[in-house]
């Protein structure tokens, strides 16, 4: 992405709109939540410097361990369904022959409607006054036992709080998925297919490592999607019933705006952010393979040579 | 004939997972069509006397025209600051021969990390001291600062397809720096407005946690906000209502979708892929 254009006064013109924007709007709140994280404030009245007190009640805050022990059920859930169900149905999507596009079509439906909406429908399949379908087809086929009230049940909160976010975006990743199974060259597969390999090991050895890259990107989103987990969880319970499915984000959301706890809850904001960059930049490290790497550094030589040759050149 | 066995597993796979990503929707606008009594008692069967009450109620009430007024408005403006903020930056970004232009692409990059909690609490904490919770504005300027790194990256990575080429011959010809942006580059970024356009409608319509925190005053309620205050005697949620309340509220992002539907599939996924 080389430009040819020269004009500096037209460069600062096109550019700093968006800049200035993007600063004040992404930046400035960022600056600001760190600079809260090391004070007491409760909204109204001084601003206290605690040092790193914040930090060190997070560290001993019991139910901020639940939340995060929550999260990573919540995350474990929706990685699941997400990943796993988007790629099955991405996979199965790339034998059939018709109608593929109007299946995808009605598979990204749920995604466009609101999480509001997606939360009344599971709240009224979860219910049990008036008796939600979820139980309705439990006692319909004998299991009548199982029914429970999922949503004050501790036992069975959690896993419902998380199964729509993963229901609601399962069609966006098929969709992500199918397009890049798609794109891979025919020939290849061919030639697996010719050297002996059967549907599965072609699969799993030929066309899952050519995707590795949109594999990592799609993990990378679920992955900082259901860390920074909101909408649902609390429109649904509210991480109630008590603190059973508390979520970072519900809890940091509580102690703010509900606790009046400005100071302690932007420590809890830096912590998620802090864990959302972390996870980023493992995954990045895990899926850079040794060959690329090994590349990498190559290239880089290289180009350190050349600009010695320049040098040495004037 | 193992074969065609496997076939129809296959079919029957799709089609399952199918039903149960269509079946909450339909049986959605199903419900809507139902008393309240028979929603209490047999939520669900089919109607058995579908019936538009739910539906006036709703219309009598009037609330609902308001809050999407309300979301038509913060959408709107912020789609339009979106792509025009974009797509000058990306043009800054791509077609200028800066050495800053690659950190500042990469800053911009690295937007699509940051979770949008982070901001809730800085500004909410900015919006009271001035005074302007519950504006439109609260909502219009988070949204479009999380949409400009995407956005800025898909329009940088089409503007690296418009050759310089083009761009020199219309120097030579004595266009200016601007003019080549509104007459040349511009006009053929199209698709990407639309693809820009269409997602960002979906998603700034949905937006439920910035609307949350910012907005408490019932005038100013969004969409997302106004489906959840359908509630009957006794404190218990109108079923009824709601459904219509969601039905009618979420037809215009679904139009939108089977509309431009290639085109938000095509930003999403790049949104995914990109990431």
């Amino acid at each position: 992405m080389k430009g040819i254009l020269k004009d500096k006064k037209a460069f600062l013109i096109f550019l700093l709109p968006a800049l200035v924007f993007y600063l004040f709007s992404v930046f400035y709140p960022i600056a600001e939540s760190i600079r809260f994280s090391f004070i007491k404030w409760g909204g109204l009245g001084e601003k206290k410097f605690v040092g790193l007190q914040n930090y060190i009640h997070l560290f001993q805050d019991k139910v901020f361990y639940t939340a995060f022990w929550n999260n990573l059920v919540y995350l474990v859930i929706v990685v699941g369904m997400q990943i796993l169900i988007g790629l099955l149905l991405a996979v199965l999507l790339t034998y059939l022959t018709k109608g593929v596009a109007f299946i995808k079509t009605l598979y990204y439906v749920p995604c466009i409607i609101t999480a509001v909406a997606v939360t009344q429908l599971f709240r009224s399949m979860y219910a049990t006054q008036p008796e939600g379908i979820i139980n309705q087809i439990l006692k319909a086929v004998g299991l009548g036992q199982f029914a429970t009230s999922w949503l004050t049940n501790i036992k069975t909160v959690l896993v419902c709080v998380s199964i729509p976010e993963g229901w609601r975006y399962t069609g966006m990743y098929m969709v992500i998925f199918y397009a890049a199974l798609i794109s891979l060259d025919p020939e290849i597969c061919e030639a697996a297919r010719i050297d002996g390999a059967n549907g599965w090991q072609t699969l799993i050895r030929v066309k899952l490592p050519m995707i590795k890259e949109v594999l990592l990107l799609t993990l990378t989103m679920v992955l900082t999607g259901a860390l920074r987990g909101f909408d649902i969880p609390f429109i649904l319970t509210n991480g109630g019933p008590g603190n059973v499915s508390e979520l970072m984000s519900t809890y940091m959301y509580k102690k703010a705006f509900a606790g009046n706890q400005f100071g302690y809850g932007s420590t809890i904001a830096v912590f998620i952010i802090a864990e959302s960059i972390l996870v980023v930049c493992v995954l990045k490290v895990l899926f850079t393979g040794k060959d690329e790497r090994e590349e990498r550094r190559i290239q880089k030589e290289q180009r350190k040579m050349r600009k010695l040759e320049r040098r040495s050149g004037r | 004939m193992k074969k065609k066995a496997l076939k129809t597993v296959l079919v029957v796979t799709v089609l399952f997972f199918l039903f149960i990503q269509l079946y909450p929707v339909v049986w959605l606008f199903l419900a809507s069509l139902k008393p309240s009594v028979e929603l209490a008692t047999k939520p669900f069967a089919l109607p058995d006397a579908p019936t538009l009450q739910n539906y006036l109620d709703i219309f009598n009430e009037g609330n609902v025209f308001r809050y999407m007024w309300n979301s038509l408005k913060v959408t709107v403006i912020s789609i339009i600051l979106i792509v025009a903020l974009s797509s000058t930056a990306g043009f800054a970004l791509s077609k200028f021969r800066f050495r800053i232009t690659k950190p500042i692409y990469a800053f911009f990059t690295f937007g699509i990390m940051i979770p949008v909690q982070i901001t809730l609490i800085p500004l909410f904490c900015f919006y009271s001291q001035m005074g302007i919770l519950n504006s439109s504005f609260t909502l219009i300027l988070p949204q479009v600062g999380f949409a400009l790194p995407l956005s800025v990256m898909m329009f940088v990575s089409f503007y690296s397809f418009v050759p310089n080429e083009l761009i020199e011959a219309a120097v030579m010809d004595g266009c200016s720096t601007y003019g080549i942006f509104a007459r040349i580059v511009f006009p053929l970024a199209r698709n990407t407005v639309i693809t820009i356009g269409s997602m960002y409608c979906i998603l700034i319509w949905n937006d439920f946690i910035f609307a949350n925190t910012f907005i408490t005053d019932n005038k100013a309620k969004t969409v997302a906000l106004g489906l959840r205050d359908y509630v009957g005697a006794f404190g218990n949620v109108n079923w009824g209502m709601t459904f219509a309340a969601i039905a009618i509220t979420i037809l215009p992002p679904m139009l939108v979708y089977f509309a431009l539907n290639k085109y938000v599939t095509a930003g999403m996924t790049m949104g995914a892929t990109k990431g």
